[in-house]
């Protein structure tokens, strides 16, 4: 048995494979000590969710967004402002194009 | 009280649907040091699927109607449902309400009335010992 020692520690796969088994077998007498008069495949095996309505399966991932859900919701205001304007219409983004250059050209000769 | 075949800690899950808080208080006192239930193996889950007894507070709004029908069916058997307070009982003081479709009896079937405004913590210990005993006879009724 390779037995590494680091002075402070010791590395034992052999010792780390027997506590892992003992572990195991204690968490399945445990287990098997539990309540058994669940109903399978009713509602008591079902998740429960503070008594609300658990989506499917499919709709229970938590979305990359999510992450962002605070950043969003205290910008919201600003991202509102930013977003109205973005319509997705290429004609309006020339518009905006024309109108601000219009504007800095009028900036640049009224300064010059 | 000799149990004999539900002989074991009882675990309740407390469910709030639309209480003024005032019995919620009283349960709470329950387990404060003064009475003192959970040396008798008595406490509060976080889950209705770990609990024996469903205890429901409040005279049930109409939102709160799928919520109370669903954790009841998450309760394994045998249970027990106990009611605190004359809001869940009959109303209370939201009797006939416009926005209540309880009382709870009206949603699920109630084993324990505790009634008061709020009960008293000695009423609800008396009303957890009753559906202890109920329990007794349910747990009896599935072993035979």
């Amino acid at each position: 048995m390779s037995v590494v020692d680091y002075g402070y520690a010791v590395w034992a796969p052999l010792i780390w494979i027997i506590a892992l088994v003992v572990i195991g077998v204690m968490v399945l007498i445990w287990r098997s000590r539990g309540q058994k008069s669940y109903k399978k495949g009713t509602a008591q095996t079902d998740i429960f969710l503070s008594g609300a309505k658990v989506p499917p399966e499919e709709e229970r991932h938590v979305k990359s967004e999510n992450i962002y859900w605070g950043f969003f919701e205290s910008l919201k205001e600003l991202y509102g402002a930013m977003m109205r304007p973005h319509t997705g219409i290429v004609n309006d983004y020339l518009l905006w194009f024309v109108g601000v250059l219009a504007v800095t050209v009028a900036i640049l000769v009224l300064a010059g | 009280m000799n149990l004999k075949v539900f002989n074991r800690a009882l675990w309740v899950y407390h469910m709030n649907t639309g209480s003024c808080n005032g019995c919620d208080i009283e349960i709470l006192a329950v387990l404060t040091p003064r009475y003192d239930v959970e040396r008798f193996g008595i406490k509060l889950v976080g889950s209705p699927r770990h609990a024996d007894v469903l205890l429901v507070t409040g005279p049930v709004g109409r939102s709160m109607e799928d919520s109370v029908k669903r954790v009841y069916a998450q309760v394994p058997d045998p249970k027990v449902v106990m009611v605190v307070g004359n809001c869940g009982a009959e109303g209370g003081v939201f009797h006939e309400a416009y926005s209540l479709i309880g009382p709870v009896d009206q949603i699920i079937p109630v084993d324990v009335y505790v009634p008061g405004c709020p009960p008293r913590p000695e009423a609800i210990i008396h009303g957890v010992v009753t559906a202890w005993v109920k329990l007794e006879k349910l747990a009896k009724q599935e072993v035979a």
